[in-house]
Formats: structure tokens, sequence, C-alpha cells
């Protein structure tokens, strides 16, 4: 299975222009913000909206070619959607809302109720059958729409903004679920957002959308380590490490450790390549909890900012401004102490 | 009650009050008149009466018809009217609400000159189809369908235009046709508009008298309906007016107050 989109759709002065594939049991985030064009992309996609130019196709059939004047309404594309604000039809309980898209596909009433029951079980809400939307928490009511989209069985799995609807508190609790979740679909899945932390635990692969256009793609520790604009690195440039806490110590999957102030348990943290400190010698009297010596990776001058890799008992990169860069002199290979205090290092647990 | 509401109340202007008042006691001295004249005792023979029960029949008959035609047409304009740009549009909804501001013996007027068997369009329905409309049943349906198909229409399109076109989307992205989204998406959202909107049609229809009496004629059995009805006993017999009147007005009532309780339901399930 495979998804291959080439889609130009101009809205006013705002015109969309991507290349997209997502391949079998892959899940691809589109990272972007506000007004990059996401909404767009999902509406051409889904069949909300026609595409000016280009072609959609899954496994080769095609959904939207306007040059062959093919176009395959929203109801008749094999593609589920989860809305950003999940749109659970209040009228309906969870149980008619998971049934509605095989309703409308034709399945009989007792056979779409069994169906919808079983859905909801898988996702742990067996007992909120009857229960309409507004009795449900923001995360109970995510995994109804999860379930109304995949019930008909889709090729692919739209996601708009998955988490954006949440408060900061449910927002992780749902982000693991949903990972757990998304986990068991095997189809494609590509999920839109705006939060590279959402794209770091829920994607495999990311394309970042700037203005209209895809910045770059590639696997999330490629991007991350890698980006290729100033824009890109801003965005999603950063340290990823995956590890476990114990007394205060994350020790990583490579066994490096590091200092953090978090609670024990499995985390992914995010350490922002501007927290980094390199220095020619070892400060005894700094308060950085976390100094590691090691020596100077590539170099990727990003305006006024240098991107400096770091290989020590950790790989990092560091961003540091071109000025420090030359009035240090850093050439590839020199050796250098890299310091962090604990309290700069963002953790999620997984 | 809390001080700070004492605190609001005491707040009213006397004027304000003062002004209000006098409004509720326009709106209740007529209907205090009508009933302090009702002949209580002799109220179920009034409605016994042969005449009577025909009238009232046939207002039954003739506003749910009416009702439904305005359903079966107006809906899908109100459709129109919200959901299509088109030029024009504007005028369009100028022309089909019209006859809601219109004094009706002009709209009874308007039909006659272009329904009637000499009328612009008339005389073919009459010639190609044989159908005739004014002084039948059916010119009393046209009468009543003329004059409450907009009250459908302007509240069915409000609602068309407030409903999140989200959820339709959605519904189409899980297998909805056009047809199948409207009716179990759309339909249940604006249920409380189609309610209200019918009922104040079906009221209006019911209480029809000018277009009716201009274009369809007051014959028993035929075209007086319970208005009509109402306003020839006042010559005649004026306890029989006065009893017609109150069904008319308990029917009303009832109906308000229903469509009060039906509205504000709706709404609020709208709203969660």
């Amino acid at each position: 299975m495979s998804l291959e989109a080439s889609i130009a759709v101009r809205r006013g002065d705002f015109d969309l222009d991507v290349v997209l594939d997502v391949d079998a049991g892959e899940v691809l985030a589109v990272l972007g913000p506000n007004g990059a064009g996401k909404s767009t992309l999902l509406g051409a996609l889904s069949g909300l909206l026609a595409i000016d130019s280009g072609s959609i196709r899954i496994d080769g059939v095609v959904l939207d070619d306007p040059a062959a004047d093919v176009f395959v309404p929203p109801e008749q594309r094999p593609i589920g959607v989860v809305f950003q604000d999940h749109l659970l039809f209040g009228h309906l309980s969870a149980q008619e809302n998971v049934a509605f898209g095989l309703r409308a596909r034709g399945v009989g009433k007792a056979e779409a109720r069994t169906i919808a029951a079983a859905w909801l079980e898988r996702m742990g809400l067996e007992s909120f059958g009857s229960s309409r939307p507004t009795e449900l928490s923001g995360g109970q009511s995510q995994r109804v729409a999860l379930a109304r989209a995949l019930a008909t069985d889709p090729a692919l799995l739209l996601l708009d903004e998955p988490l954006a609807a949440l408060d900061v508190r449910t927002r992780q609790e749902v982000r693991r679920s949903l990972r757990d979740h998304l986990a068991t679909f095997s189809g494609m899945r590509l999920l839109v957002t705006h939060d590279p932390v959402d794209a770091y635990a829920l994607a495999d692969r990311v394309a970042i959308l700037e203005d209209g256009r895809i910045a770059q793609t590639g696997t999330i520790a490629e991007v991350t380590a890698h980006p290729r604009s100033r824009y890109v690195a801003e965005l999603v440039g950063t340290n990823l490490v995956r590890g476990v806490v114990a007394d205060g110590v994350l020790v990583t999957d490579t066994g490096a450790r590091i200092a953090v102030a978090t609670d024990p348990g499995p985390v992914f943290a995010v350490i922002r390549p501007q927290a980094i400190t390199l220095s020619l010698s070892p400060d005894p009297a700094s308060s950085a909890r976390n100094a590691w010596p090691g020596v100077v990776g590539d170099i990727d001058r990003l305006g006024d900012r240098a991107r400096v890799g770091f290989d020590g008992e950790l790989a990092l990169v560091a961003e540091i401004t071109t000025a420090s860069l030359d009035a240090l002199q850093l050439r590839p290979g020199d050796r250098v102490h890299a310091s962090l205090k604990a309290t700069d290092i963002t953790t999620y647990p997984v | 009650m809390s001080s700070r509401q004492r605190g609001r109340r005491s707040a009213l202007p006397a004027p304000v009050l003062v002004l209000a008042l006098i409004a509720v006691a326009f709106f209740a001295l007529p209907f205090v008149g009508l009933l302090w004249r009702a002949p209580w005792g002799s109220m179920l023979d009034v409605l016994g009466q042969e005449s009577v029960r025909t009238a009232l029949w046939l207002s039954l008959r003739t506003s749910i018809a009416a009702t439904f035609l305005a359903f079966v047409f107006g809906v899908p304009l109100a459709w129109l009217l919200a959901r299509v740009p088109f030029p024009g549009s504007s005028a369009v909804r100028a022309l089909c609400t019209l006859s809601m501001v219109l004094p009706p013996v002009v709209a009874g007027v308007a039909l006659f000159f272009s329904f009637g068997r000499r009328g612009l369009f008339g005389q073919y329905l009459d010639r190609w189809f044989d159908v005739q409309l004014p002084f039948t049943t059916w010119g009393v349906v046209v009468a009543q369908t003329f004059v409450s198909m907009p009250f459908l229409v302007i509240t069915v399109e409000a609602a068309l235009r407030q409903v999140d076109r989200r959820y339709e989307d959605a519904a189409r992205t899980l297998g909805g046709s056009r047809w199948y989204v409207f009716r179990r998406v759309t339909v249940p959202t604006i249920q409380p508009a189609l309610v209200a909107g019918g009922v104040l049609a079906w009221a209006r229809a019911l209480g029809e008298f000018g277009a009716t009496i201009t274009f369809a004629g007051n014959f028993p059995g035929t075209t007086q309906t319970m208005p009509l009805a109402t306003y020839l006993a006042l010559e005649t017999d004026p306890q029989e007016a006065l009893v017609i009147s109150i069904v008319l007005i308990a029917v009303s009532f009832g109906v308000l107050v229903g469509l009060r309780d039906r509205w504000l339901h709706g709404a609020r399930a709208a709203l969660a």
C-alpha cells in the first residue's frame, strides 16, 4: 500500500504545492506552523477540496487528477479522518458515532452496532457506548473519533492536530495512548501538527511544511540532526534522547548519563541546541550539572548562527552564534567541553 | 434571593417599568374582555354545531396541507438561499419572503389575477389540466401556503447558515453521500429550527384570513375556515364568534408554549 500525492492548490493569495509519499505501515508527520497549508493539504487528500493540478493516488488508484478529469468524492475514498476538534455528532451516542461510517456504507444496523461495540472495547471505552459526546473527556472523545475513523477500515488515516484540542495535563497521557492505538493500525497514517513533540512521539518520518512548500523530509533523526534551513532548525532542529530516569539521572539507550530534574521512569528528553554551552576547557565553578568532554563534529553555518556537532559520551548538536564560533576558532576534530543545566532538559514520559 | 439580585431589580428605572406594564396590559386586556363575555355555559353546544365543526375540520385539513407544502418546497428553498451563492440571491430572498409583510388581501388579489380562472397562469391550469383554484379548498391551501411558507424558509435558512459545516465534512469522509449526510447530520442539527419554522408556518396558515377570502371566497365546507367563520358569525351570532375565537386562542397559546419548550430544549442540546 502506498500514497503518492502531488498536490497543487491555489486559494486566493495562498498556494500549496507539495509532493508527498507515504509507504505501507508508515506514520508520516507533516509539521508546520499555522497557515503553512496543513488544513488545505488534508482537505485535498480527503477530497473535501479539489486540487488544481497534480494527482493523488492510493495503491495506484487515482483519487484526484484534474488533467485526466478524475475526482473521487470524499465518501468514496478509502480514507479516514480524525479531526482536530474530533467533530463527534452531538445527537448520536458514542457507539452510534462509531457506527456512522458503517451505516453510511450500507452495513446493517445490527452488524454496525456489533462492530462499533468491538471498536469501543478495543479503545477501552466499552462502558461509554451510550454516552453522548458531551459526557466524554477530551481523551475519550478522541478515542471515539479514532474508532469512528478506523471502523470503516481505511487504507489511509489522516489525523489533524490530534493533540491540539487537549489541555496540557491530559495531553501527555493521550499522546501515549494515541501512539499505542496508532501502532495497532496497519494502514498508512499521516498526521499534521504544529508541535514537534507530537511528531517525535507519533511518527516515523517527518515532512516540514513552510508557506505551502515542503522544506525538508526525512526520518526524525535526520531532520533534527541536519536541518537544511534556519526555519527547519528553529522548528525541529533539536536533540532528542530516549532513556530511563532513576535518581535524577537519565541513562540513555546508548548508555550515556545525563543529570535531569524529572520523575523516574522511561522518558524521551528534548535538549535545545541553544541550551548547550561549548568551551575549550572545563569550568568547575559552573552551576551546570552536565559537562562532557568530546570533539567537534560537523559545523553548519545558518546565517548568524552555527550548528556545531559534538561527539562525546553523548552525540549532540549545539547552536552558537557565528561570532562565538569564530572567537573559539572551532574546527571539526577539535577537543571541546559541552555543558548543560539539568533544568534546560525537557522530558516527556514515554 | 441574593442581595445582588435585589440591588439589580431596584435599579430598574420607573418609566421603563410603567411602559412595560402598559404593554403587558395592552396584550392582556383584549383576552380578558373576550373571556369575560364568553358563553361558558353553552360552549359545548356551540362547538357541537355542524357549521362550527365543518369550519374547524376544514381549517385543520388546509393548514396541515399548507404546512406540508411549505416543508416540501420551503426546505430546498432555504437550502438554496443559505448554501448556494448566486447573483441576485438577496433579491430572490426578498421576493420569497415578501408575502410575510404584504397585506394578506393584496396577496389574495395577486393570486386571483395570476392563478384565477382568467388569470395569467390560471387560464392554462384551467384549459390544460382542468384545474380551478379560486373558490376551492385547494385555493385555500394555495393562499395559506403563499403567506405561511416564508416563516419556515427564513427560520430554516438562518439555522442552515449557523450549522458548523465541518460536521457535514466529517460525515462525508465517513462515507456518507450528500443525501445521507443531510438526513443523518444536517436535519438533526437544524431540528429545532424545522420544528419552530413548521409551527410558525402552521399557525400563520391557521389564522389566514385576507388572502383566503379574496382568492378562495367564503363557502361553508369548501373554503370557509375558522377565521372566516368567526368574522361572519360576529354579524349573525356573536356567541359563536366568541367560542370559535376561544378555540383559536387556546390552540395558538398551546402552540406557543409547546414551541418554547421544544425550542429551548433543542437549542440547549445543539449548544451543548
